[in-house]
């Protein structure tokens, strides 16, 4: 007899891929985001009465609006990296900068987004 | 230095689920990570059990999980990991005993791309060799580098949510034939890891380029492949 194989969500992201594994993992938490979004978003117009007010509240909270546009701005900064590497597969041997870049573009685009945000939010 | 070595213990006759046992050894820094599996089942505990075979990262025997990455035991030295050394089975795959992995699951896949040279033309002539140029040769020479260790395979996040998936290393077999001049099976290949559990469970999440012993640069590899399938050209 043999262990079961098992690999659980936990025992997967402790595995240390260095930064291509971070990049794979919030791409996934990126898509899933997005998708709680919309779900939320549907069920918001959907419901209506109390319930929809409330889930309007929720995904209207600047702080998941935040982590919203985390998701997505990844999500798609991400993808367009995979979809280039895909198409040019001789670029993979400059997947560490790839990886790089991304994190240039990402990190200034994200950061003025959450000031944009915040500012609104806090100052009225 | 003193290491401490954290190792994966299950045994089948005992256990009903897997447990870690600490070992303190005295090592050097230059030692490998197989020597201190080897000392702890000479000197501390016979029932230790894990794969080896040359010792010399050829065979692949020893591929499993340290410090939380895919490597060969052969392969790593102390001074690679640090004193502090977690040694674990490689993921994905049943554990049978300890370190040793149920590798059936793999070679079944590996099965699936036709692992072997297929040429029906006739011999030359000469009745010798089929010759290709070095520049032919060049174009599959990094996929043939491959020991079927599973350490790229078994880092896969892919393979494990399925191990249906072809994997890394079944893939990159199959680009060390397709790619091949001599071979005249390229479009069976391409239509085989088309399939839904080949090609297209590649996520690009690269961590089969990081753990692979022989550098192979899989990922490139496997874009190449996606690239052949689409375009229906193998250049």
């Amino acid at each position: 007899m043999s262990l079961k194989r098992n690999v659980s969500l936990a025992t997967g992201l402790r595995y240390k891929g260095q930064g291509p594994m971070l990049t794979f993992v919030l791409h996934r938490i990126g898509g899933l985001g997005m998708a709680i979004f919309v779900t939320v978003h549907i069920l918001a117009s959907f419901l209506g009465g109390e319930l929809g007010v409330f889930l309007n509240t929720v995904y209207e909270n600047w702080l998941f609006q935040i982590f919203v546009f985390f998701c997505a701005l990844f999500h798609a900064i991400n993808g367009l990296r995979i979809t280039i590497l895909d198409l040019f597969p001789k670029l993979l041997e400059h997947s560490r900068e790839a990886i790089w870049i991304e994190w240039a573009v990402f990190v200034p685009v994200f950061g003025i987004a959450v000031l944009v945000i915040v500012q609104s939010a806090l100052g009225g | 230095m003193q290491v401490t070595l954290k190792v994966f213990r299950y045994n089948p006759e005992v256990d009903k689920r897997f447990r870690y046992e600490t070992y303190t050894i005295e090592a050097e820094e230059t030692d490998r990570i197989l020597d201190l599996l080897e000392y702890v089942k000479g000197y501390k505990d016979g029932t230790l059990s894990f794969r080896r075979s040359c010792a010399h990262g050829v065979c692949g025997s020893d591929a499993m999980r340290i410090n939380g990455r895919n490597m060969l035991a052969c392969k790593t030295l102390v001074r690679d990991v640090g004193d502090r050394i977690t040694v674990e089975p490689l993921l994905g795959l049943k554990v049978a005993k300890d370190l040793i992995v149920d590798m059936e699951p793999f070679f079944d896949n590996y099965k699936k791309v036709l692992p072997y040279f297929i040429n029906e033309s006739p011999l030359p002539e000469n009745g010798r060799e089929r010759l290709q140029s070095p520049e032919q040769r060049a174009r599959f020479d990094e996929t043939t580098k491959c020991i079927l260790c599973a350490a790229c395979t078994t880092s896969c996040p892919s393979f494990w949510a399925s191990d249906q998936y072809y994997g890394p290393a079944a893939l990159v077999t199959a680009h060390r034939f397709i790619f091949d001049s001599r071979d005249e099976a390229a479009s069976e290949r391409m239509h085989i890891i088309a399939e839904t559990d080949g090609l297209a469970r590649c996520h690009t999440a690269y961590n089969c380029t990081l753990a692979c012993p022989r550098e192979i640069p899989i990922t490139k590899a496997i874009g190449e492949l996606k690239l052949a399938t689409i375009t229906g050209k193998v250049e």
